[in-house]
């Protein structure tokens, strides 16, 4: 029975979070082209199904369809292998997140919040394969000012996970769930929430800093060179990162599963964590909808002369908070 | 609390070393700050060496895997002595030729805890950490004038052979973890004195050490790791020549006692020969090297480069109860003292001329005795020190460490020693002759010395008198220093 | 007729990742190009991270991926991209002393497993536990006997980049 639990167990519980994952992607495009539409007082997608559900069906045929492409200048393992890099990181993230009581996506392991690290620090090969391979001026700047940015806004960000690592006392996402915090705790954390989802939305090159892809300097950035379905890789990368992030933000800061009687009826916690993950994604849109550009300098500074000594001194609170008050 | 209080020396350092850093970012740079970040550090190189001196007295112990004893307390006396004159002396010379006075000085302080540290470090991790802070600084002080090409050769050659030094002893390192399983020099000594260790394990020990021996003979320049140092001498800026000669020496010399005497005691007979092996090839490949330079400074630096092949005879005959008094052990620090003492002032001279002429050829120094002749007059003292002639504390070391050798019946060594001596007093001789012989014609203005460099000369003129003509004191520390390290020694 | 071993899942796994990281590795070497060079580096990383995994080094192998290949593998990429003419074609051609190279490559290794193989190397004092308990310990340890050497580390980093800012930066102030 040993391979049981060594293989079949974790096979299930991948494909099934796969599947949940692949159709989650699916409807947060829908779920955003609507919201960006009511932002922008237009209708959005209506057409293919009731309120247009049937899209992303559509817009995945479409892609499946179409001809791959591989331009002759390119450098053509990398250039098949970016998509594939991209994609990997925002679908393994997942393996340490509890969904549910006593119940992780795939696997309690001890060092959970190192993990999210761990995986955040590759997540920027993808990119930069893209932008190298496609052999053209536009991917490459595209690359160049994706991993700048990704380097930059990791610092504040391992430091802000060290912060709640200091102040959980554990790198067990499962666990730091559990554990009932003091209300001081929360506040805290709270405190700095907006300034992890800054850096969040640095690490996903989401709008307003998605400077890798600006359409009206680069063309399409990193991806011009792509299309097809690999064009889509990038693209679910891009949205299934969002999930995981809301997602582990809910879990830092939010409790993760939990909510009122999660505790007794188990399959409460995914739905708990469900509509979190829906709250957060409504964030992530309505900053695209409202917030413009930033400069490519003022990026850079912001990370590093405002958000890292910031990062730090909540770290240095956290510590001093951890000593005297737990 | 009481730990940190054994760490009073560096403390120091480190928060003078953030100090001037954050002074350097609060305030706008000029150029003329310099001069109070140079006066800063100074100052707390001199607290710190007072507190080291007063580490002297204390009983041996231990803290954050470091000894405080009085072998780390001297050899940190030694090395912030030639810190503090390098900084009273270089300190007008850096702060002309460079806008970046406030990293300069924090490197120079940073330079100097990391010499501190290891002097007393007993455990393979710090030893290796703290030699890789040692270096990286000094890459940077090396390349400091990055615009001009000499220096920025001489910070890559330095960098890319200390890379390359640093990763082979880590390895090596790393093969002695594999053996004994504790990275503390105490207990790898305990594991080689155990009775049942078997034979296979004591051979495989051999290229272990020799790997480690690699970093600390790139540090201490010995052959054949010592191709960086004329070059990098010879272009790094003089202030990070003289320290990188003398102190830094220091240090790779205090690690290496440690790590050979108190680390790998039991295994003298292996580690013995190659020590006595690369001790006769770095002094003859320096002095031979060193014959043929038309260029002082390069000079400077192979004779540089024997000096360590004599030092090392030191280790080579170290000798837990020596009849004489020679163990040694203080044979090489007396050396390292006096030689600090000897060649910082030998640089500072080449500085002066540096300073004033511009150049560091032969020629520079034709009739030096007609323009400045107290310059001459104590660069001839500290040239006579470094042949070791008698009445200069040159001399004193090569006794003692030559005396030891033959104490220990090395007798082709010390032979070897001596014509080495002989040939390194030939071409002494040969600078103080263009000194005092030289054709007045073409001999310059009078040369105007700076007040920082005629102070540091002075010192430097008076220790190494003081050493050479007035010993006990000097000879009572270092016999406390070695005997401390002697005497835990299981020899 | 001898019966062939037949090898455990684990000993599978172990081959796999070890002729992962080795065949990586020899490509860092062979690669013609230096990007593919770099992006094998990243490779080889992981692949020793994998080794970690096996040897229930948790915590060593995802440090392992978060330094190496997280961190210092992507600043060679990214330094590889910023610098002019190295992006494609040979950019890392073979020089004349390639044979004698591996010509040396080949005797230390042949040296060195002889040298490993034939000591008797003491056998790991005690087995590790692998619990949480585990980098807890490793954490305590950092501050309290480890300081020093931690205060160090932090000391070199500064002291590097404040460095490598000097020496490469444009302007002069």
């Amino acid at each position: 029975m040993d391979w049981l639990n060594l293989l079949v167990y974790p096979a299930v519980r991948v494909l099934v979070l796969f599947f949940v994952l692949l159709t989650g992607f699916a409807y947060l495009t829908w779920y955003e082209r609507k919201l960006l539409a009511r932002f922008q007082v237009r209708y959005g997608p209506n057409r293919a199904g009731r309120f247009g559900l049937l899209q992303p069906l559509a817009d995945a045929i479409k892609a499946l369809f179409k001809e791959e492409i591989v331009p002759d200048h390119v450098d053509r393992p990398v250039y098949l292998l970016a998509p594939a890099l991209a994609i990997v990181p925002a679908l393994i993230i997942w393996a340490v997140i509890p969904v549910a009581k006593d119940f992780p996506a795939v696997a309690d392991v001890p060092i959970g919040i190192l993990w999210i690290l761990a995986v955040a620090g590759i997540e920027g090969y993808g990119v930069i394969l893209a932008g190298w391979s496609s052999n053209n001026n536009y991917s490459l700047l595209g690359a160049l000012r994706s991993s700048a940015q990704m380097i930059s806004y990791e610092l504040p960000l391992g430091i802000f996970l060290v912060s709640i690592l200091v102040l959980a006392g554990t790198f067990s996402l499962v666990e730091l769930v559990e554990m009932s915090r003091p209300w001081w705790e929360w506040l805290w954390l709270w405190l700095v929430f907006p300034l992890f989802f800054i850096c969040i939305l640095a690490e996903t090159n989401r709008s307003p800093f998605d400077l890798p892809e600006t359409e009206n300097e680069l063309v399409a950035g990193f991806q011009t060179e792509y299309g097809g379905m690999k064009f889509a890789l990038f693209f679910m990368a891009e949205y299934i990162n969002m999930i995981t992030t809301s997602a582990i933000m809910a879990t830092l800061f939010f409790g993760g599963w939990k909510g009122p009687f999660a505790d007794q009826y188990v399959w409460l916690g995914p739905v708990y964590l469900f509509i979190k993950v829906v709250a957060l994604l409504f964030l992530f849109i309505w900053v695209r909808a409202s917030v413009s550009r930033p400069r490519w300098d003022q990026l850079m500074r912001f990370s590093w002369q405002f958000l890292l000594p910031v990062s730090l001194m909540h770290l240095m609170g956290s510590a001093v908070f951890t000593v005297f008050l737990k | 609390m009481n730990a940190l209080g054994l760490l009073l020396p560096e403390l120091i350092l480190l928060v003078g070393a953030l100090l001037v850093f954050l002074l350097d970012v609060a305030y706008d740079t000029d150029r003329e700050s310099g001069a109070s970040y140079g006066l800063v550090s100074g100052l707390f190189l001199v607290v710190a060496f007072l507190a080291a001196f007063f580490q002297m007295s204390l009983e041996p112990q231990q803290a954050f895997m470091m000894d405080i004893d009085a072998f780390a307390a001297f050899i940190k006396m030694t090395v912030f002595a030639g810190m503090a004159l390098v900084a009273l002396a270089g300190g007008r010379y850096m702060n002309r030729r460079t806008y970046n006075q406030g990293e300069f000085w924090t490197f120079f302080l940073i330079v100097s805890l990391a010499m501190s540290i290891l002097a007393g470090a007993n455990n393979l991790v710090l030893i290796y950490i703290t030699i890789e802070l040692l270096s990286i600084t000094s890459y940077m002080l090396a390349a400091f004038f990055r615009d001009e090409l000499r220096s920025a050769e001489a910070g890559m050659k330095y960098f890319l052979y200390g890379s390359v030094a640093s990763a082979v002893m880590l390895y090596g390192l790393s093969f002695i973890y594999g053996a004994v399983g504790s990275l503390d020099l105490r207990e790898v000594a305990g594991f080689f004195v155990q009775p049942d260790l078997t034979e296979e394990l004591r051979v495989a020990m051999i290229p272990a050490t020799l790997l480690a021996l690699a970093g600390f003979a790139f540090k201490a320049s010995l052959a054949p790791f010592y191709q960086w140092a004329p070059d990098t001498y010879e272009g790094s800026p003089t202030p990070v020549t003289t320290y990188l000669s003398t102190a830094s020496k220091a240090a790779a010399f205090a690690v290496m006692a440690r790590f050979f005497v108190v680390g790998l005691s039991a295994l003298d007979v292996e580690w013995v020969p190659i020590l006595a092996g690369l001790s006769i090839l770095t002094m003859t490949m320096g002095n031979l090297a060193a014959l043929r330079q038309n260029n002082v400074k390069r000079l400077l630096a192979y004779s540089s480069v024997a000096h360590a092949g004599y030092i090392l005879m030191g280790l080579v005959a170290v000798a837990a109860n020596a009849a004489s008094g020679m163990d040694g052990l203080n044979g090489v620090l007396l050396y390292l003292f006096a030689y600090l003492f000897t060649n910082v002032g030998a640089f500072v001279s080449l500085m002066a001329v540096e300073e004033t002429t511009g150049s560091v050829e032969m020629e520079a120094f034709q009739g030096l005795i007609h323009r400045a002749p107290w310059l001459a007059g104590m660069f001839t003292l500290f040239l006579l020190s470094l042949a070791g002639i008698p009445a200069t504390g040159g001399f004193l070391g090569k006794f003692f460490v030559f005396g030891a050798a033959v104490q220990h019946q090395y007798y082709w060594l010390v032979a070897i020693a001596l014509v080495n001596a002989g040939i390194a007093a030939f071409y002494y001789l040969r600078i103080i002759r263009t000194m005092y012989f030289g054709s007045q014609e073409d001999a310059g203005s009078r040369l105007e010395l700076p007040l920082g460099m005629q102070a540091t000369l002075l010192i430097c003129t008076l220790a190494t008198l003081w050493i050479g003509l007035y010993p006990p004191q000097v000879l009572d520390w270092v016999n406390t220093a070695s005997q401390q390290i002697l005497t835990a020694v299981l020899f | 007729m001898p019966t062939l071993p037949v090898p455990t899942f684990t000993q599978v796994v172990f081959v796999l990742i070890a002729a992962f990281t080795v065949i990586s590795g020899l490509g860092v070497v062979v690669a013609r190009n230096l990007f593919h060079s770099a992006l094998l580096l990243a490779a080889t990383f992981f692949g020793v991270a994998g080794l970690y995994v096996m040897l229930e080094a948790e915590f060593l192998a995802v440090t392992q991926i978060l330094i190496y290949v997280g961190a210092v593998a992507t600043l060679i990429t990214f330094a590889i991209m910023l610098t002019r003419g190295a992006m494609h074609g040979e950019t890392n051609p073979l020089n004349r002393q390639w044979g004698k190279a591996a010509l040396f490559a080949f005797l230390f290794l042949v040296g060195l497993l002889g040298y490993l193989g034939g000591i008797p190397w003491p056998a790991p004092f005690q087995a590790i536990q692998a619990d949480e308990g585990l980098i807890a310990r490793l954490g305590e340890q950092l501050v309290t006997r480890y300081m020093v050497s931690l205060e160090v580390m932090g000391l070199l980093l500064m002291v590097a980049l404040v460095g490598a800012i000097l020496l490469a930066r444009d302007d002069k102030p």
